[in-house]
């Protein structure tokens, strides 16, 4: 554990659709510490800086499932369904998604101009 | 009808039971899971469970969403598109990337035949069964979405971080920042508010591979808000890379990289280790504001940079006066960045000349008060934005305050709020409050609001153009507080708060041909303030001559002056303006010179404890809050801590009585504090300064380490469990810190209102805190309990709490001789004056007062002499008495008036013989001049002569423990292999050290210096000399003196003093030099005495009498003396301070033959021939 933060602190994950840039310090399925929790998806980890606990993970992004680009979780770069689509991979495929995905998509890009604080 | 439906769905099964729940606790959440039962996120999971089990059965009512009745999506990929192979049907389950295995716990349960559950303890209504498969299926759906939605949760703070910092005005110039940083040595950032300069710049160069980082700040509270910041933004906040040092703690280890920490701890960081060679990077910001500290440190930085190429060194600014920057550091490169600011509009509205307060009236509010209506008609009160007002002072605040609560009462839109250091911190807290919709918050504020704190909201300011500042004034010694017009800097700076949110308005109550008028910045601290212990500091780094040191603005070369001859006053320079022992001692102590006297001296006395606790309590803001002093409540609460003794006494009385309570109570000493108008935070910076101040003595040998507590194994680890929990508590709490802010009501602003019955409110306000979650744990509290061990305090406290009058009084000698030479004298006229008049001087400003918070202004008898003693009131004009008092004071401040604070009462005469640095005499010993300001007059020679005489040898012995002590501790200080360089007074007092200083010998002199100071019962007149008497003092040189025969102390030589004559007896004694018509022959006069200790009976002089009384010891004393002597053999400063040999070679002219013979035996011979001869 000691090991894994020093040596992989210097891997930086970056999302290749919004460009967010974090370290991390974990890529695979079962981080450290998740004891009966597994991961669906080879994902990269970090440690949750917003938890009291030290032991909490935080998921930060994987490789999409069609093209391979690093993708962060949030809602505007990925989808999760049964395995990884970035955005672009989505869209691409919109025909395929059952409809609540659909529909929800479509409802997101009504409003032009997204929450942006 | 929820709980029906759900019962339903699960046959017998009650989700809202406990037992259920633990049931299946024992599938998901056992001690060895990632969420454990009992943790807080465990109850957030049945929290939401509840949540997620209402919104399914929501949809299950209203049946499957739209569009999901049956309809695929179009599998098969159409239009050639490749086939993803998606499930067919929807399921919200297949959007969880993670999955929970609990196959093993669920097959042990399962195995159990049904029925055989429980026996005992049935749950009820869940009839004998555990959860079947059904309950465990849906446990686990709402446990997974509950973890996605957790991490959702995380995720979308963690995104929003990165796009907050992605959008600050510095980013864009990430690259060249790091650029620049590699290729040259010095650069300077410079950047206005908001430009994310303190928390990028660090995390650029961290990121870019460069570590070892310190990065100073002026204040401490921005030191511990930016490393958090920091390690926050960069998603380390528990790794241990950024962390923060600060006076009383730090969080820096090994693996820290960035650390944040005040100017003052890197100087002294420079002071152990001069290459600074811990660091590769540092990072000096608001070089701008040119504290003292921050100037010093760019002097020191300078030539080190020569020294060590490789370092580097970045300065962060505003955008002002960049260029002195630049080209102090050899044209270092400049980078500008923008700051985010919106756009203000400045409005000049000068104040008409009838409405413009003379110097003594009080501020007339109209200007003020237009400001707000002005507000009030021009925005409606739909438009948020709250308004800030700079005034200059703390009265000029409640005055502002009250006109402006009548406004506000009356339109129901505002609330008033005072901003300034000296309220409490939960009412300075108040600002960051919300005010509800439709109101404003009216912010009236000192400078604090200009750099210091940041409100945001903030759409209006109203800038008064005037600020108050200490200045030192070398001449009376007095730092004085005066108003003057801001600078251009600081009502940019003013302004700037206005746009901080959005667009902004800024009132300037002054004429813009003043604003151009004013100075381009302000005056930097090096100018304006003493520099006593910037000189020590300077001296004791060694940086060579602190008058041709490079400064970057260089201080008057009177000040530096002023500051080396006083430090030469106070001994911590020597005659050559090199540092002595004590002076290296003082300036390791981060205090004032004065405070660090203090307890030095007390740690050679058995009053160590009470001295750590005065000396910490005057190194912080006063624990009582002016605001409370009108409130009778609290002014009979604080009635016990009250002693009339002075006002350290008060302080110690208090800290005490604190201390204790913490014990009994815990954290009710919070509501203890709040009974007393105390301000809670002052007593915690005073424990934890106390304990700072305990461990440098240690570590400079002047106090024993105590033994490591003896506590049983059980005990030790009960507390390690404590202290686990403790720490558990305020990591919960840092991290909720500052994320709840409260709604302010209309009205409720009154409790800060006028200076009354603020009390009462404040506690039903604290009661609603405490009824918040997350705000109950007192973090006081749990640090106080983290850092100091309370059993161990108690004690410390006891053992200062009940003073015997013996304690007291040295207690009181400690603090006057720290303090000297800050005396003052009552004038002889307070008899006849009002309370509230009392006029005292010092002895270089006369006609001063004691502050209104002193003991001594709410009980100014206890400083005159007892009635009874005034036996002859109305003749001669000073009158004769035994109990003249002095006031022993911490600071002489100037503001409307001249105002002594923190005074102790002393007995004059002792006081001034046991401390002063001059004292004058006339031949026989029955004038005495002080300092050449007082004078005393003896009724009785007899009883002057033996005054003067113990004074001497107690002086004597003093000096010599003292010193004795230093040497001690300095060899330590060496035994530990400290770098060289340390320059702890080379050639003084090494020899001493061999021999200790004993305990015995220590008490003795304590005995002797308390009968000294409480039995001496002489009558003596007291005065100020006028300037006449002064001009015309001493005798002055005289042209033949006889040859220095009969030293006083033998290894002083006591010659004849080459500017006041007489004879130069003592460091600070010169016998016979005073200008005197009365007695020219007293000098010589013999008269009979018998000596108290060896009973010799014969006829003497003055000087012979005080010479045979330092040398007589009792037959039993002898060794002890001897002994003493012995051990000072070798030492030039012990002997030189009078270590008594005994013996020494007397020339008898009557004989002509040498002899060895110790003084009294001189004396005796010398009598023999007196009678052979009559």
């Amino acid at each position: 554990m000691e090991l894994m933060t020093s040596d992989l602190l210097q891997n930086t994950f970056m999302c290749e659709l919004c460009g967010l840039s974090t370290p991390y310090t974990y890529y695979g399925q079962k981080p450290p510490n998740t004891r009966a929790i597994v991961l669906l998806e080879e994902c990269f980890v970090t440690k949750d800086p917003f938890s009291p606990d030290k032991e909490r993970f935080l998921v930060l992004g994987s490789k999409c499932s069609l093209c391979g680009s690093n993708a962060c979780i949030g809602s505007d770069c990925s989808l999760f369904y049964t395995t990884r689509f970035c955005m672009r991979c989505v869209n691409k495929h919109l025909d395929q998604f059952p409809t609540q995905i659909q529909s929800e998509l479509m409802k997101k890009k009504q409003p032009s101009n997204p929450a942006v604080p | 009808m929820d709980r029906d439906q759900r019962r339903d769905r699960g046959g017998d099964w009650d989700w809202d039971h406990p037992q259920c729940r633990a049931q299946l606790d024992q599938i998901f959440f056992r001690q060895q899971d990632y969420i454990q039962a009992g943790s807080p996120e465990h109850r957030d999971f049945w929290t939401f469970f509840e949540r997620f089990q209402r919104f399914r059965t929501r949809r299950d009512v209203r049946g499957p969403g739209p569009g999901s009745s049956g309809e695929t999506p179009g599998g098969g990929g159409t239009r050639g598109q490749r086939d993803l192979g998606l499930p067919k049907e929807y399921d919200a389950r297949y959007r969880i990337n993670m999955s929970v295995c609990t196959g093993d716990v669920e097959e042990r349960l399962g195995s159990r035949p049904p029925g055989s559950g429980s026996s005992g303890s049935r749950p009820p209504g869940s009839g004998s069964r555990g959860p079947g498969p059904e309950q465990i299926a849906d446990c686990r759906l709402a446990y997974l979405h509950f973890l996605d939605f957790t991490q959702r949760q995380s995720f979308g703070k963690l995104a929003r971080l990165r796009r907050d910092q992605k959008n600050l005005p510095i980013h864009q110039y990430r690259d060249r920042i790091v650029d620049l940083v590699r290729r040259h040595p010095v650069v300077l950032v410079a950047g206005d508010t908001g430009c994310g300069k303190s928390t990028q710049v660090p995390q650029y160069l961290l990121a870019s591979g460069l570590s070892c980082i310190a990065c100073t700040q002026p204040r401490r509270i921005a030191c511990i808000s930016l490393a958090k910041r920091v390690s926050f933004e960069s998603l380390n906040q528990y790794g241990s890379q950024v962390g923060y040092q600060i006076r009383f703690e730090t969080t820096r280890t090994a693996a820290t990289k960035l650390s944040f920490l005040t100017e003052g701890l890197l100087l002294r960081q420079i002071q152990q280790d001069p290459g600074l060679d811990q660091y590769q990077v540092l990072i000096v910001d608001e070089v701008h504001e040119r504290h003292l500290h921050c100037d010093f440190l760019l002097g020191v930085l300078r030539p080190l940079l020569a020294r060590r190429p490789a370092l580097r060194l970045v300065l962060m600014s505003a955008t002002i006066n960049i260029k002195l920057f630049s080209s102090y550091f050899a044209s270092a490169p400049v980078l500008q960045v923008p700051g985010r600011l919106f756009p203000i509009q400045v409005i000049y509205q000068p104040i008409p000349p009838e409405e413009q307060a003379s110097r003594l009236e009080k501020l007339d509010p109209r200007p003020y008060l237009r400001v707000l209506q002005g507000i009030d008609r021009r925005y409606p009160p739909e438009e948020r934005g709250d308004l800030l007002l700079f005034l200059s002072g703390v009265a000029e605040i409640s005055t502002i305050q009250e006109a402006c609560q009548v406004y506000a009462t009356h339109t129901q839109r505002w609330i008033i709020l005072p901003l300034h250091s000296t309220l409490s911190l939960a009412q300075q807290d108040k600002v960051f409050d919300i005010s509800p919709p439709g109101v404003r918050k009216c912010i009236i504020s000192t400078n604090i609001a200009e750099t210091s704190v940041t409100i945001d909201g903030v759409r209006f300011v109203v800038d008064s153009g005037k600020v108050k500042e200490m200045s030192f004034d070398p001449k009376a010694k007095m730092q004085r507080l005066q108003e003057f017009w801001i600078s251009r800097a600081s009502a940019e700076q003013r302004k700037g708060r206005a746009g901080r949110t959005g667009p902004g308005v800024c009132y300037r109550l002054y004429a813009e041909s003043d604003y151009d008028a004013f100075a381009p910045y302000p005056v930097p601290e090096i100018h304006r303030v003493a520099l006593d212990s910037l000189v020590l500091q300077m001296k004791s780094m060694g940086v060579g001559d602190p008058r041709s040191f490079v400064f970057i603005d260089p201080p008057p070369a009177a000040s530096i002056q002023t500051a080396m001859t006083y430090l030469r006053e106070q001994g911590a320079l020597d005659r050559h303006g090199e540092l002595t022992s004590v002076g290296s001692l003082l300036a390791q102590l981060p205090v004032d010179v004065v405070i660090g006297k203090m307890l030095v001296l007390g740690s050679v006395f058995n009053v160590v404890e009470p001295v750590l606790t005065v000396a910490a309590a005057l190194s912080v803001q006063s624990p009582f809050l002016r605001s409370a002093q009108h409130n009778p409540d609290c002014a009979t609460a604080r009635q016990p801590l009250h002693s009339n003794q002075g006002d350290p006494f008060t302080l110690l009385n208090t800290f005490n009585a604190w201390v204790k309570v913490k014990g009994e109570r815990g954290g009710g000493s919070r509501k203890w504090c709040r009974r007393r108008g105390l301000e809670e935070q002052r007593l915690y910076e005073m424990v934890n300064l106390r304990r700072q101040f305990k461990e440098l003595l240690k570590s400079h040998g002047l106090l024993e380490a105590a033994p490591p507590p003896a506590g049983e194994r059980g005990q030790r680890r009960e507390r390690l469990t404590e202290r686990r929990k403790l720490h558990q508590l305020k990591r919960e709490h840092d991290l909720t810190e500052g994320s709840r802010r409260k709604v302010l009501r209309l009205g409720e602003e009154g409790e800060g209102g006028s200076d009354s019955g603020s009390d009462a409110e404040s506690t039903d306000r604290r009661t609603k805190d405490k009824d918040r979650p997350g705000q109950s744990t007192d973090i006081q509290e749990v640090k106080f309990k983290l850092r100091h061990n309370v059993s161990e305090l108690q004690e410390a406290a006891l053992a200062s709490q009940d003073l015997s009058s013996r304690q007291q009084s040295i207690l009181k000698l400690v603090l006057c001789r720290g303090l000297y030479p800050q005396l003052a004298l009552p004038d002889e006229h307070n008899a006849t004056r009002k309370d509230s008049e009392q006029v005292f001087h010092t002895r270089s400003k006369q006609g001063v007062v004691i502050h209104p918070t002193s003991v001594f202004a709410s009980d100014p008898e206890v400083l005159r002499v007892p009635e009874d003693e005034v036996r002859e009131l109305g003749n001669a004009p000073p009158p004769s008495l035994t109990r003249h008092q002095l006031l022993s004071f911490v600071t002489l401040l100037e503001t409307n008036k001249p105002y002594l604070s923190n005074c102790v009462r002393v007995p004059a005469l002792q006081a001034l013989l046991l401390v002063a640095n001059s004292v004058d005499s006339n031949a026989d010993c029955s004038r005495l001049v002080i300092d050449g300001w007082l004078e005393l007059e003896l009724r009785e020679p007899d009883g002057a002569l033996k005054v003067l005489s113990s004074a001497l040898s107690l002086r004597a012995d003093w000096e010599r423990l003292l010193l004795a002590r230093l040497g001690q501790c300095q060899n330590q200080g060496q035994g530990l292999g400290r770098g060289p360089g340390q320059g702890l007074g080379q050639d003084q007092g090494q020899g001493a050290s061999g021999a200790g200083v004993s305990r015995k010998e220590m008490d003795k002199l304590s005995e002797g210096l308390v009968r000294f100071l409480l039995y001496t019962e002489v009558s003596y007149s007291l005065r100020r000399l006028t300037a006449f008497q002064t001009q015309n003092l001493y005798v002055g040189p005289q042209a033949e003196t006889e040859p220095p025969q009969n030293p006083l102390f033998p290894g002083v030589e006591a010659k004849p003093d080459p500017i006041k004559g007489g004879l130069r007896v003592s460091a600070f004694f010169t016998y016979n030099c005073l200008a005197d018509a009365r007695d020219l022959y007293s000098e010589c006069l013999r008269t009979f005495w018998t000596c108290p200790t060896c009973d010799l009976y014969m006829p003497f002089t003055p000087l012979e009498r005080m010479q045979h009384e330092a040398a007589c010891r009792r037959p039993g004393e002898l060794q002890d003396a001897a002994a003493a002597a012995a051990a000072a053999e070798g030492s030039k400063a012990a002997r030189s301070l009078a270590a008594p040999s005994l013996t020494r070679v007397y020339h008898c002219d009557v004989c002509d033959e040498d002899l060895t013979l110790s003084s009294t035996e001189i004396l005796k011979h010398k009598r023999q021939h007196m009678a052979s001869l009559k």
